[in-house]
């Protein structure tokens, strides 16, 4: 079912518009890129500013584009079209150049299974100086891997958090990470955060790639969205919280009466919409945060709604109510 | 680096240690030629290029049977396997491990991380068929006869060439897909249906192995020289293949 929109999909706050300055020392950006794999657009062209010392959370359903946009960035996959820039300088041909500047940890990977925990480390850091191998293995042993130990018998998890040590070793301003705590339990997931909000905290770059809405939500202070290859929202977290709180989601057994109720509304009300055709649930993004103006056309509808809610809506409730877009 | 090191280092042990075998045993049942010549001419005679090749070593006797047991035989047989076996799973099995991307990440240049893994594969490939065929004329001693150095060394140069041929050919198909094992059937079935043609006499000039037989060693041995017109073509072919796979490689994605 299609859904019905009230409200152009234009982002709130508009991606990153290309600037003419120079490009930034510790940061990221991509101008006009694209990638196409086929006769499948990848990356639409889009632009991505990204200062020094943030930390950037990218969201998106899968196929939105997160991991080619972020194997373009580190040189992996070749755009089609566009410049890219990396702690101040431009990617060249294969990007092992601008590979020295960053670290990056891939979200689909594989390991070498007969290689032990240490040695796999070491292969990971081939090309960095020997202090990103002993960081390595301090940061593996933090989290408790058995370096010892055949990779063979680590769990899926444990070999993401391999991974996450090779990434987290080096010093280099940048880091790009590929859905790095996919597989983990919650408590491991807690402590790669507090790894990343240090990092941070140090003025490394960190951009983040998550199908966990509420984990970019807690850790990152800007958050790019993206679908079908291009952003469709830029911007900061606390305003993604805001609006968050500013969704109202009523739920009638009649499609009918959802859909009478969303005709008689005045669109000043509301900033965005969405109603499945064919669904008895409406959700509202309001401008303001007191849903009272909107309830008070409750009594003209066709008849009351079986639910109403307000004010609890989290960061993965907004994209999946308004964009349609599944997340955990 | 060093996880590559390893990892070629005991595919050539392997290699070198089943290729002494295979010399140790053709040299320790060392046929009386003298007795048994018509014998084996009579077995050959059904196969007109078996046939050939009694003849070839009735004609020059103990350094075409050396040769044609170690270099036509041997390393034709083995050598080509291997270098099917040590190439395809070279890049496209880093595909299929799924371990391509992190191989990728580090920041190491794409040329480098091909040339490495290239040169290892043919060091790796080449040097048994060099250490094996230094071995000869010491083992040829035990049945009191001879050979020299120089020509097992431009022997080995040939075969070395033409494995490497082969080894090229797959390590850029390796290069370009993400199945060693489609790769692997798809070169040992060239091989092995080249192999074939060979063995045949009406077609054997369209084998490959026309430049890896027993002639072709019997040659090299009697003239003292080897063909550099046959050398260069062979690595031609090489620096073609390497150059069409580093293409491919420079733009994979991962």
């Amino acid at each position: 079912m299609q859904p019905s929109t009230t409200a152009p999909p234009a982002p709130l706050v508009s991606a990153a518009s290309p600037t003419a300055s120079e490009p930034p020392p510790g940061g990221i950006r991509a101008r006009a890129l694209a990638k196409s794999f086929g006769p499948q657009q990848a990356l639409q062209p889009l632009d991505l500013e990204i200062a020094a010392g943030s930390l950037v959370g990218l969201i998106g359903p899968n196929g939105s584009g997160k991991s080619t946009l972020m194997r373009c960035l580190v040189g992996l996959c070749r755009a089609d079209q566009g410049d890219i820039w990396i702690d101040g300088q431009p990617l060249r041909g294969d990007g092992a150049a601008i590979r020295h500047r960053l670290t990056y940890a891939p979200g689909e990977m594989g390991v070498y299974r007969e290689t032990r925990g240490r040695a796999h480390l070491d292969w990971f850091l081939r090309g960095r100086p020997a202090a990103a191998r002993r960081k390595a293995r301090e940061i593996a042993e933090h989290l408790g891997l058995p370096l010892h130990k055949r990779v063979g018998q680590y769990s899926h998890g444990m070999k993401r958090q391999l991974v996450f040590a090779a990434a987290m070793a080096p010093k280099v301003p940048i880091r790009i990470l590929d859905e790095i705590t996919e597989g983990l339990d919650p408590s491991k997931r807690t402590q790669i955060i507090e790894v990343l909000r240090a990092d941070a905290q140090e003025g490394t770059t960190i951009l983040l790639s998550s199908h966990h809405f509420g984990e970019v939500d807690r850790v990152c202070e800007r958050i790019l969205f993206l679908q079908e290859g291009r952003i469709l929202e830029d911007t900061r977290a606390s305003a993604v919280r805001d609006r968050a709180e500013r969704l109202l989601r009523l739920v009638w057994d009649d499609p009918l009466a959802a859909r009478a109720f969303e005709r008689g509304l005045d669109p000043t009300q509301f900033a965005r919409a969405r109603r499945e055709e064919g669904s008895g649930e409406l959700v509202l993004e309001l401008h303001q945060p007191d849903p009272r103006p909107v309830l008070a056309h409750l009594p003209s509808a066709l008849s009351a709604p079986r639910e109403v809610h307000f004010g609890a809506a989290t960061l993965q409730d907004l994209y999946r109510d308004l964009y349609g877009v599944e997340g955990t | 680096m060093g996880r590559d090191i390893r990892h070629y280092s005991a595919y050539m042990l392997f290699l070198l240690v089943i290729l002494e075998g295979l010399l140790y045993a053709a040299i320790h049942w060392w046929p009386a030629f003298a007795e048994n010549m018509g014998a084996m001419k009579a077995l050959a005679s059904p196969m007109p290029i078996l046939s050939d090749q009694m003849n070839l070593i009735d004609k020059l006797g103990a350094p075409a049977y050396v040769v044609g047991q170690h270099y036509f035989k041997g390393c034709n047989i083995l050598g080509s396997t291997a270098a099917v076996l040590f190439a395809a799973n070279a890049i496209a099995g880093e595909a299929h491990r799924g371990t391509l991307e992190v191989w990728l990440a580090r920041p190491v240049s794409r040329l480098r991380l091909y040339t490495e893994r290239y040169v290892m594969g043919l060091l790796a490939m080449a040097l048994p068929v060099l250490i094996t065929s230094l071995t000869i004329p010491r083992l040829m001693e035990s049945v009191g006869a001879s050979m020299n150095y120089d020509d097992l060394w431009r022997c080995s140069l040939h075969q070395s060439l033409f494995l490497a041929t082969i080894f090229s050919t797959t390590f850029a198909l390796s290069a370009m897909g993400s199945q060693p094992l489609k790769i692997s059937f798809v070169m040992l079935f060239f091989c092995i249906a080249q192999f074939a043609i060979y063995m045949v006499k009406t077609i054997t000039d369209y084998s490959i192995f026309r430049w890896s037989d027993i002639k072709t060693y019997a040659a090299i041995v009697g003239t003292d020289t080897l063909s550099v017109s046959r050398l260069a073509i062979l690595a031609g072919i090489c620096v073609l293949t390497y150059g069409a796979g580093l293409f491919a490689f420079l733009r994979r994605n991962p």
